[in-house]
């Protein structure tokens, strides 16, 4: 039966495959040139945009994509609702991968990616950035931890398998409390910015916000990767699963309007809601795809029960979400244009990722589904039995 | 933060006629590359209809904030502010991750786009000189300026000098020193003709921008362990809860055994 | 702001460090010993050592800044009464001058042909005998006349004169007839001197008549200037542009091009009538006002505003002002004044209206001069006496016009009408004829009735780049030259980089030249140092003492300025000019309509930006790096108007020629004016930061000059500008 599985695998996919082998390459070279001739090369960012979609979409949006990790290591382990076993090693290895992807995002936009480590050695404690890079790096481990009895047992290793669970707990606590803070503290890393990032944005409790939203991409992202996997390697689809976890979107979204209308109104923006051209129209799309219409679409019961409905609507919150975190980290950031007469040092606010620039998004994601489909094709990542379920 | 003891600049933009010595000083005085610059001029130049026009222009450079929002952002710690004003940058330390470009208000510091991993990309800005004033010279720019539309001097003084020269001519300046007050207090101090937006000068509040970020970031550590020790608990409640029942259901079982055999 | 330079362009330049060029060469050993002995070098070699600028010819004093036996920085000399310890930006980027890889640092002998910029490397032996001989050549054949001489105003000008003297040309050219040949001869005509000196310390009140001090930069004069306006001195700027000096002055006045006199005019029409002059000076240091008086009756502010477009009620304000405001007052003479060919008008009007409100030795003062202050020369056997006219029609056509001052574009014309007779050879020091000379185009031609063309220039200049022979002169910060006095002292220049290449002191090369051209006798020095020795010589003062200060106090009390007495014939400051009346020219100050442009035609402005200095200096990457892209300035109504928006390419055409540049849309200038910066558009392909970036202006000027003061008149040209 898995032979036949096997076959019917690689007759899907193998197309896509060649496809994302190409974008990989394609990114290797522009990040090649970019390690020779420097940043400026193969990107349109520049001193008035020192960031851009690298950080918008590898960072911003690759953190908030991985968080169904720790939402299912809390489930299972912490609440230990078992039924939801079968979802846990799917979005512990899509966590694992999302943030391997983070990180090799940032070492092509670092400026000094060979020092990336200096962050353990010179700690500066008032930078939120520092807060970001040490959760994303111990968490990585954490998540490799969480993974590794997967692997162990495809490569039929079960007493290392078995040890590791029995120590797993403290580790599923730490992944929980640091995906806690570098998921909320992704927008921490704006607070430095009321001048620049518009008030429709800008908020001191940002990395409450981004929390609150954070938890609902996750949701989405295990229901959009169950859907597709199931899609691809023709599996059940744990549809009775799924539809619990989107019956909890609609709580979480809901609390996310609550809190960002509050807020506005206490600050007294609602003076912006209407007022401000092309913010306002990002504000309102952002909030409709990704909150009003989650709230709504998942809170009927046929939505959440048929797959394609599920997949739908998991489409559409992350579309949403994820346009958040452009708006927060992009487009809605003012950069300082002082008006230069010679703008060849300042040059301009003006920005528009090159095409380069794009290529190494697109090449690290692909490499990052390309894995994903390995890791499923070899290792028991959707096997039905799990079996030191006994010993949790 | 007038009481802060420091040297500081003092720009006058009505005095300033964008001649830009002060640029070719600063490029010569500290060896700048021909594409880049650590001191430049912003503003919008003409201002008004000919020919009731205005000329409006700025000298811009670090603004060696009293409360760096650079020095706050980084990562690494590689900005320093020294007691004596000058906020400085150790390339060292940097990992080029160009935080401190987004934190700071002013767009200061400036990255080496055009170089790689063998030239190394690094961060620059304005230093104030401290090759110069640590031997009592004025920074380069200062020295050299024609009209003394930029002066150096202790902050307190400057700041008196400012207010002074408002009295002196009311009608020649809008009444504010920008950066007396601004982000915390700056160390470039400016007056102007125009409004300051015209000179391109964000208009700022006086707690410097990094100030939520800094509170938010202190109680991170204690939030940190409150939320592990409070997750410990539930999974230890959850499990124990979950002993229970099952033990229960044993016993019931058992019971219901025993009632069959009796 | 769209005025900039672009990223292609920086591409040019980008890259190369200041201090990896400014580090290269050493300091000459007898400078550094000196520099040690007075203490201003230290043990490690780090230190000052006093020079002087030559960015320009204000030359300020300098302190080149020494780290580790090496100059990395110069800086204002504070004891210096023209920098007080600043520098404007030329100054300041003088190292890269010297370290431009574009440096000639060889002398050059042309191979391909004329403007071909084929050259070869050719030993000083080779190249002095080369000119030489065709010095010589020409000498014999056609006479010593035919041999042109034109040097701008330098340091070793005394030997360049020197030279052609003994040479026995009458030929003599300089920039000065395209610069201030109006305010030279009008001060001379009114108060018998080039140029009275001028004190802002107490003024009140400053009329600038196109002076754009804060862009057209003078380091000292501009601060001055300054300072006096954060002291609440009023300044009115004459100017069809907004200037930045325009804009730091009280009141701008955009008068109309060439209607400077009549505004002045108008100024003394209401001084007099309402008796608001100094009747006293008047009466003791004057003579003519009543002349004045009289012709100025007509000259009535409501006459004035028809014609300058500047209110008659703004005119009688400001009169009134100035007046109350004398003797702190000052009508500033402007300088560079070669406009209009009635720009001697104005002249004669600015002096004549600080004359009767009694603003001399208050505002002005007899200048210092030059040639004063008793230094030493070199004995110098009489030269041949010089029986040919000159070209130039001083003083034949131009009888007021100093020999040392000439009249620099009828050269030209001569040379092209071969009258009253054909020159054949020419001479060039320290000049760029080829773009500082109205109407480029015959320009290029005179080179082209030349047999020989040798220059004299550090750079591969557009003059050059037609040349013959190329010789290399060491930079302002490689060379010694002879002592320049300013007030009571004689400054040093010295050099504090050892020459590069082959490069050579004019002083050294005058000297060779003359040698081989059996001129020997008329420089006896053996080398710089000697030069200076014989100068310091009645002072009593060493070299080294002078190395070690930078400057020799020269005798008679320091500051005190001379006695009040003018070298006129009358002894007086002469309102009326009973020479100009003798000559046939109008003894008062009067009006005289110059030509406007018709309908469709445009001004052509030209003016100093602070960013460069003539044509010399464009191809400085410092400078280079913190210019504005050259483009022509247009008013924006007017653009708007004909359908030109910023940075389109338009072509700009006169009667003598056209150019092709990027279009500025600004508020700042009149309506009837285009502006374009002077200086870029180089021809030769030796310069490779400048070449081929913006365009030169004097491609279109057209040749006007003054009958009497010999200025040529760069406003006087009109122009069509449409979209290509
Ligand atoms: N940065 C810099 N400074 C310099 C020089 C340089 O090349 N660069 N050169 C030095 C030399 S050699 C000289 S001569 C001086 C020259 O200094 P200035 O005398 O200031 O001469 P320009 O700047 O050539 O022209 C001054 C102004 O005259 C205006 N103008 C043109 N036509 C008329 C007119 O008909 N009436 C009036 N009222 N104004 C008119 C122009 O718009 C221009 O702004 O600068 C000296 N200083
Ligand atoms: N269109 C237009 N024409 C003008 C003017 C204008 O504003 N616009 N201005 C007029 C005025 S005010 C003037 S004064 C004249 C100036 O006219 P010029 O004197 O002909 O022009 P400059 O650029 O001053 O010439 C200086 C030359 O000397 C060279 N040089 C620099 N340093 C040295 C050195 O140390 N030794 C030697 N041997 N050469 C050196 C430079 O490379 C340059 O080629 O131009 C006049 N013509
Ligand atoms: S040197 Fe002085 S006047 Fe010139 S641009 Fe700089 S600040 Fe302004
Ligand atoms: S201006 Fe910017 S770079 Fe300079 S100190 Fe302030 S925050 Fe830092
Ligand atoms: S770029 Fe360098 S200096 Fe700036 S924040 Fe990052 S590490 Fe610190
Ligand atoms: S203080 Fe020094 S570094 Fe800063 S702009 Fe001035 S010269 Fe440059
Ligand atoms: S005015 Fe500027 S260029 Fe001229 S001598 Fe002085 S510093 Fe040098
Ligand atoms: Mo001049």
């Amino acid at each position: 039966m898995k032979m036949q599985i096997a076959i019917n695998r690689r007759l899907q996919v193998s197309p896509l495959v060649a496809v994302l082998l190409t974008l990989m390459g394609i990114a290797f070279v522009v990040a090649m040139v970019r390690y020779i001739y420097g940043i400026g090369a193969i990107s349109n960012l520049s001193n008035s945009y020192p960031w851009g979609f690298w950080i918008s979409f590898d960072l911003f949006t690759g953190v908030a994509i991985s968080s169904g990790g720790f939402l299912m290591a809390a489930t299972v382990y912490i609440f230990e609702l078992k039924q939801f076993k079968p979802l846990l090693r799917p979005s512990i290895l899509t966590a694992f991968l999302g943030y391997i992807m983070v990180v090799i995002a940032l070492l092509v936009d670092l400026g000094h990616p060979e020092r990336i480590w200096y962050m353990m050695i010179h700690m500066n404690p008032t930078s939120v950035l520092l807060e970001i890079g040490i959760c994303v790096m111990t968490y990585l481990t954490v998540l490799a931890i969480e993974f590794a009895p997967v692997v162990f047992e495809g490569i039929k290793w079960q007493k290392f398998a078995h040890f590791i669970h029995r120590f797993i707990m403290p580790f599923v606590i730490l992944g929980v409390v640091l995906s806690t803070l570098h998921q909320s503290s992704l927008g921490s890393l704006l607070l430095i910015q009321p001048a620049k990032l518009y008030p429709l944005w800008w908020t001191p409790i940002l990395p409450i916000l981004f929390f609150v939203s954070a938890v609902s991409i996750g949701l989405s992202m295990i229901i959009l990767e169950s859907s597709l996997s199931a899609r691809y390697f023709h599996r059940g689809l744990e549809t009775h699963l799924l539809e619990k976890l989107a019956g909890v979107i609609p709580i979480v979204v809901g609390t996310y309007l609550i809190i960002r209308f509050a807020q506005l109104g206490l600050a007294g923006d609602y003076k912006y809601l209407f007022s401000s051209g092309l913010m306002s129209v990002l504000f309102w799309t952002e909030i409709l795809v990704g909150s009003v219409f989650p709230l709504v679409y998942f809170s009927f019961r046929k939505n959440r029960q048929s797959a394609n409905g599920l997949l739908f609507g998991a489409i559409v919150v992350l579309l949403g979400m994820i346009l958040n975190r452009f708006d927060v980290s992009w487009f809605a950031v003012r950069h300082p244009d002082p008006l230069t007469y010679l703008p060849t040092f300042m040059s301009g606010a003006h920005y528009v990722p090159s095409l380069p620039e794009v290529a190494v998004s697109l090449g690290i994601f692909s490499a990052g589904i390309l894995a994903f489909g390995l890791a499923a094709k070899y290792l028991p990542v959707f096997e039905e039995e799990e079996p030191h379920a006994e010993k949790l | 933060m007038t009481d802060i003891q420091h040297k500081a600049f003092l720009f006058d933009a009505t005095r300033c006629i964008d001649c830009r010595a002060c640029m070719v000083a600063c490029s010569v005085e500290n060896k700048i590359d021909m594409d880049k610059t650590r001191i430049w001029v912003a503003g919008v130049g003409l201002i008004g209809q000919y020919p009731e026009l205005k000329r409006a222009s700025m000298v811009y450079h670090c603004m060696h904030c009293n409360e760096p929002d650079c020095l706050s952002a980084c990562p690494v710690g590689a900005y320093s502010k020294r007691n004596d004003g000058p906020v400085l940058y150790n390339k060292d330390k940097c990992i080029g991750c160009r935080y401190c470009m987004n934190a700071c208000p002013f767009g200061v510091p400036h990255f080496d786009w055009d170089k790689g991993l063998i030239d190394g990309a690094f961060i620059d800005k304005c230093t104030m000189c401290p090759q110069r004033i640590d031997k009592g010279l004025e920074p380069a720019c200062v020295a050299t300026c024609p009209t003394d539309a930029l002066v150096f001097g202790e902050r307190a003084d400057l700041v008196k000098e400012a207010h002074a020269r408002i009295q002196a001519h009311p009608e020649r300046y809008v009444d504010h020193v920008y950066g007396e007050f601004e982000n915390g207090g700056t160390s470039y101090l400016i007056l102007s003709h125009v409004p300051f937006a015209e000179l391109g000068l964000p208009n700022l509040g006086e707690r410097p921008v990094k100030d939520v970020s800094e509170k938010v970031m202190e109680i991170t550590i204690p939030f940190a362990l409150g939320w592990g020790t409070v997750l410990t608990g539930t999974a230890v409640a959850v499990h124990l809860l979950n002993q229970k029942k099952a033990a229960k259901a044993k016993k019931v079982e058992e019971e219901q055994t025993e009632e069959a055999v009796k | 702001m769209p005025n900039t330079l672009s990223r292609r362009d920086f591409l040019k330049v980008g890259g190369a460090a200041v201090g990896a060029l400014a580090l290269s060469e050493f300091i000459p050993p007898r400078v550094a010993e000196a520099a040690r002995v007075s203490g201003l070098l230290d043990s490690t070699s780090s230190g000052y050592i006093p020079t002087m600028c030559e960015m320009c010819v204000w030359r300020c004093g300098v302190l080149a800044k020494v780290e580790d036996g090496r100059v990395v920085k110069l800086e204002g000399n504070p004891g210096h009464p023209h920098s007080n310890g600043n520098l404007c930006p030329r100054g300041q980027s003088g190292l890269m001058n010297t370290y431009d890889p574009d440096r000639v640092l060889t002398p050059l002998i042309r191979v391909g042909k004329r403007g071909e910029g084929k050259f070869r490397k050719a030993s000083w032996e080779e190249a002095l005998d080369v000119v030489a001989k065709n010095m010589l050549k020409i000498k014999d054949k056609y006479g010593a006349e035919a041999m042109i001489f034109s040097s701008t105003h330098n340091l070793s000008q005394v030997q360049f004169e020197n030279l052609l003297n003994a040479f026995g040309s009458p030929n003599y050219g300089t920039q000065r007839s395209l610069c201030f040949n109006a305010m030279i001869v009008s001060n001379l005509m009114t108060y018998g001197m080039e140029e009275p000196d001028r004190s802002y310390e107490n003024l009140k009140y400053i009329i600038l008549t196109g002076r754009n001090l804060m862009e057209a930069i003078s380091t000292s004069e501009t601060s001055a200037l300054s300072k006096a306006i954060d002291r609440g001195a009023k300044v009115v700027s004459l100017d069809p542009r907004f200037t930045k000096t325009a804009a730091k002055s009280t009141e701008w006045l955009a008068i109309r091009p060439g209607t400077d006199s009549a505004f002045h005019l108008a100024l003394l029409n209401v001084i007099i009538s309402e008796g608001l002059y100094n009747a006293g000076f008047v009466a003791n240091s004057t003579t003519g006002f009543d002349k004045v008086a009289a012709s100025v009756v007509s000259y009535t502010p409501e006459w004035a505003a028809a014609i300058t477009e500047i209110p008659a009620e703004t005119i009688r304000r400001i009169a009134r002002e100035f007046a109350a405001a004398a003797p702190y007052a000052l009508a500033h003479n402007g300088w560079r004044t070669s406009n209009f060919v009635n720009s001697f008008q104005t002249e004669r009007a600015i002096g004549v209206l600080n004359a009767i409100v009694g603003n001399w030795g208050t505002a002005m003062s007899a200048a210092s001069g030059e040639e004063s202050g008793g230094l030493g020369a070199p004995p110098q056997p009489a030269y041949p006496r010089i029986s040919a006219q000159r070209l130039d029609g001083v003083p034949w056509k131009y009888p007021f016009v100093p020999l040392k001052i000439g009249v620099f574009q009828e050269l030209r014309e001569a040379a092209l009408s071969g009258d009253p007779y054909q020159p054949h050879g020419w001479f060039i020091a320290r000049q760029n004829p080829a773009m500082s000379l109205p109407d480029r185009g015959r320009t290029l031609q005179a080179f082209g009735k030349m047999d020989f063309i040798v220059t004299i220039d550090i750079i591969m200049n557009d003059t050059s780049w037609f040349s013959d022979v190329v010789l290399p002169e060491a930079s302002y910060l490689e060379r010694y030259d002879p002592l320049n006095i300013v007030g009571d002292k004689a400054y040093l220049r010295q050099p504090v980089i050892e020459a590069q290449g082959e490069g050579k002191s004019a002083l050294w090369i005058y000297k060779e030249l003359g040698a081989r051209l059996g001129l020997a006798d008329f420089f006896q020095y053996t080398d710089e140092e000697d030069y200076l020795k014989q100068q310091l010589a009645p002072l009593g003062v060493s070299l080294d003492e002078v190395r070690q200060k930078g400057y020799a106090q020269l005798p008679g009390e320091s500051g005190e300025s001379p006695e009040l007495n003018w070298n006129t014939p009358s002894g007086k400051i002469e309102l009326f000019s009973s020479s100009l009346d003798r000559a046939g020219f109008s003894g008062v100050p009067q009006w005289e309509e110059p030509p406007a442009p018709k309908p469709g035609q445009f001004y052509f402005l030209t003016g100093k930006v602070a960013q460069s200095t003539q044509f010399g200096t464009q191809n400085n990457q410092l400078l280079h790096k913190y210019s504005d892209e050259p483009r022509l300035w247009m008013n924006t109504a007017i653009a708007k108007g004909l359908g030109l928006a910023d940075n389109d390419l338009v072509e700009v055409a006169s009667t003598a020629g056209k150019i092709h540049i990027k279009l500025e849309a600004t508020q700042a200038i009149r309506p009837d004016c285009v502006y374009l910066t002077p200086g870029y558009g180089h021809l030769s392909k030796g310069l490779t930061t400048a070449y081929g970036w913006g365009a030169s202006d004097s491609d279109v000027h057209v040749t006007y000059t003054d009958p009497i003061s010999g200025s040529q008149a760069l406003s006087q040209t009109f122009v069509t500008v449409k979209k290509i």
